[in-house]
């Protein structure tokens, strides 16, 4: 039987683990830390703007398994917010035991509290990961979905220090780019100053350290828009986050909080102090990260070189998906590389030709978009995303974003991709 | 437990840490400290550069003051015993944080001359540590080491805490209720002496194999015998006590959980090759006998080389002595 390791347990390796056991593979995927979903278990926007399209054409395509647990797990269907439109959000803080017994029941085995710190390599092959116990896991095909974030030294040198964000680097080690232990060099994201990295774009309150009324509102309609003092208006952190998304106006002359369990704030951090200036807040804390009046984590420092496939460039069994496979942002845009990802490794180990997905599919366009872009002098400036950006604009303009769930579909019936992540390849 | 262990830096978690290598960008262990990108380090659980940017103060022009080394102190000797020919064992009095951060297997000093240039100085391993009183034993064989014990000398200048005098170290400080042979020979028997104290105090069976070797005296049997170790003494390490180590190793369902190694490099490889013959491939963690002078990390005297091609500051980086073959 063929074995496909996943390394990284966030959307982007849960997916790929999926996919790669869905194809036939028996999967082993590690997480360094003790909780699947890694940057999702803070995130929870899903299903807004062009991450709808997405999600729809992931689906017909045969990868439903995580959008459905997202939708059994949403608090808020439907909702807008400045920018965005039929968002759902899902619940961070329940959502984990789920896509942990769906990894299970499809026979994923799941290493946990096992990081990995360097491969075994033969020519242009990776035959197994080291872990930092000292272990090996033999592997035909690698995917590598380690994420692009921390660790602190990292956060460090990028941003303004370690703020014990949900990664939890001090306490699980550091995130390893098996990638970079391939000896493949990779590409780092930079701010629109230049400098490399971007901060995460959102922190979290405790919901039950704001008022009253802030909380009611927000647990009946999922969103509440707060408009900030002057004297607390700062336009200018704009250009240091990671989700351009959220990186215009309304959000540096509003809060803007969601309801995913915690109230989502969708500012990568805010000084505590100033914070509880603003009525409603007197009593604040942050959930995420514990430090988010000071920093939050630091990403795109570790872009994989890969081609459409997602084929890692100088490593013949070595795919990457989710922030590791372009400087794309977000859960849906980590599930859907993640699925490529996932299924090609399989193809790796029987020969097959690698699926690439066509540019009729907003799936496919953005993978392929994305790599023209980071070729280009400011392309690794920008993050893209279905939700907003660049890239949105870019869906409405060549008529790819779609909210019809039969128009999706006939779409990917079209392309001849109809539940192409459900046929068992061995 | 791990049968090989990656290549760390002593120093890491001790007052030492960051120290001079990481100002002048030539850190050991993180990668920012050595002016690439991103991080790429052998994590320990603490990240150096974040302890460099507390420890920093800013907006100030740095000078060396701000790096925290080791600083000499005048001590007393209060007895010196001639255990052999050109060979003494020494006791000094040092102030008791010193004494007290010395009291650990592969811990050594720096002694010199008072009256001597500060590059006279040569490193020593500890062999007992009790109060402000610490023991060391010096062979007087080169130009450093015969001046400080001429006749009459009531002080020398020492300078510590330096840590990294065994390699595979974290095997010994975490080995509990598990079997251990040590062997130690001629001049590794001093060093031994804090290893055996460590492994015994956390209830572990030792047996240890003990050889004159070329200062023609057996030093350690008391103590040894003091803590429950079961002492096994032979006229030659190489013609005798080989032979009882593989005796002991191929025992059936007796296998040692470690091997401790204290003496010459020649005993080191002596004993390697003993494990192979016999197809045991054992955790061994072995005296470090790299010729030290500064022992901060930077004249590279002690430099060696691993079979990867990498080059380790062995004052410093703690790892598998296996990896230096």
């Amino acid at each position: 039987m063929i074995k496909v390791v996943v390394v990284g347990g966030g959307w982007a390796g849960c997916a790929a683990a999926l996919a790669a056991a869905k194809a036939g593979a028996q999967v082993t995927l590690i997480e360094r830390t003790d909780l699947l979903l890694g940057t999702g278990l803070v995130g929870g926007i899903f299903r807004n703007n062009g991450r709808y399209t997405a999600a729809e054409e992931a689906i017909a395509m045969g990868g439903s398994d995580l959008f459905v647990a997202m939708d059994a797990k949403t608090r808020h269907k439907n909702i807008s917010f400045p920018g965005h439109n039929h968002a759902s959000l899902y619940d961070v803080t329940t959502i984990e035991p789920l896509v942990r017994s769906v990894l299970k029941n499809y026979g994923v085995e799941l290493l946990f509290q096992s990081r990995v710190t360097d491969v075994v390599k033969m020519g242009r092959k990776i035959q197994a990961v080291v872990l930092d116990s000292g272990d090996t896991v033999d592997g035909d095909a690698f995917v590598d979905t380690t994420g692009s974030a921390g660790p602190m030294g990292n956060c460090l040198k990028y941003g303004n220090g370690c703020a014990m964000c949900v990664l939890r680097c001090p306490a699980f080690g550091p995130r390893v780019s098996i990638t970079a232990k391939a000896d493949v060099k990779e590409y780092t994201g930079r701010k629109t100053d230049g400098s490399s990295g971007a901060m995460s774009g959102s922190c979290k309150l405790a919901k039950d350290s704001l008022s009253e009324d802030i909380r009611r509102i927000l647990e009946a309609t999922g969103v509440v828009v707060v408009k900030l003092p002057d004297e607390l208006v700062k336009t200018n952190s704009l250009g240091k986050k990671a989700c351009t998304q959220y990186a215009v106006d309304e959000y540096a002359t509003n809060l803007v909080l969601l309801d995913t369990g915690h109230a989502k704030l969708m500012t990568s951090f805010f000084p505590l102090e100033e914070l509880r200036t603003i009525p409603g807040f007197e009593s604040a804390r942050f959930a995420d990260p514990y430090a988010g009046g000071k920093g939050n984590s630091v990403r795109y420092l570790a872009i994989a070189p890969c081609n459409n496939s997602l084929k890692v460039d100088g490593v013949d069994n070595l795919f990457c998906g989710g922030e590791k496979s372009g400087v794309m942002v977000g859960h849906t845009e980590a599930i859907v590389t993640g699925l490529l990802a996932g299924h090609n490794a399989v193809r790796c180990c029987i020969d097959m030709q690698y699926l690439e997905l066509p540019r009729t599919l907003a799936v496919g366009d953005i993978i392929s978009f994305v790599h023209e872009q980071m070729h280009t002098p400011n392309g690794l400036k920008i993050r893209y995303t279905f939700s907003g950006s660049v890239y949105f604009e870019r869906m409405k303009a060549t008529g790819l974003y779609a909210t019809d769930r039969e128009q999706i579909q006939t779409r990917v019936e079209q392309s001849g991709l109809r539940d192409i992540y459900n046929q068992c390849l061995v | 437990m791990r049968n090989r262990l990656p290549a760390r830096c002593i120093d890491i978690n001790s007052p030492y840490c960051p120290c001079i290598l990481a100002e002048v960008n030539h850190c050991v262990y993180c990668s920012h400290l050595r002016g690439e990108q991103v991080c790429n380090c052998n994590w320990t659980g603490v990240c150096i550069l974040n302890e460099k940017t507390w420890q920093s103060t800013t907006n100030k022009k740095w000078n060396w003051d701000d790096v925290k080394t080791r600083t000499e102190v005048a001590a007393p000797i209060s007895r010196l015993e001639e255990i052999a020919p050109d060979t003494c064992r020494v006791q000094l009095l040092v102030p008791p944080e010193l004494a007290e951060s010395l009291n650990r297997p592969g811990s050594f000093v720096f002694l010199r001359r008072s009256d001597d240039p500060e590059f006279f100085k040569f490193p020593v391993g500890i062999m007992a540590v009790e109060n402000e009183k610490i023991e060391v034993v010096i062979e007087a064989i080169g130009a450093k080491s015969s001046r400080v014990l001429e006749q009459g000398l009531q002080t020398l200048v020492v300078k510590g805490p330096y840590y990294n005098g065994v390699f595979g170290q974290p095997w010994i400080d975490k080995i509990t209720e598990g079997y251990i042979v040590l062997l130690a020979g001629g001049m590794g028997q001093p060093p031994a002496v804090l290893i055996a104290k460590a492994l015994s105090e956390n209830k572990n069976k030792v047996v240890a194999i003990v050889a004159p070797g070329k200062i023609g005296k057996i030093i350690v049997e008391e103590e040894f015998s003091k803590w429950g170790i079961e002492v096994i003494k032979v006229n030659s390490m190489r013609r005798e006590g080989l032979a009882r180590l593989q005796d002991l190793i191929v025992a059936p369902g007796n296998t040692p959980d470690l091997v401790v190694s204290a003496g010459p490099d020649d005993q080191h490889y002596g004993i390697i090759r003993a494990m192979q013959a016999v197809n045991l491939n054992l955790p061994m963690a072995a005296t470090n006998n790299a010729t030290m002078c500064c022992g901060e990390g930077v004249c590279g005297s002690c430099d060696k080389e691993t079979r990867s091609g990498k080059t380790v500051r062995t004052c410093k980086v703690q790892t598998d002595f296996v990896s230096f073959i």
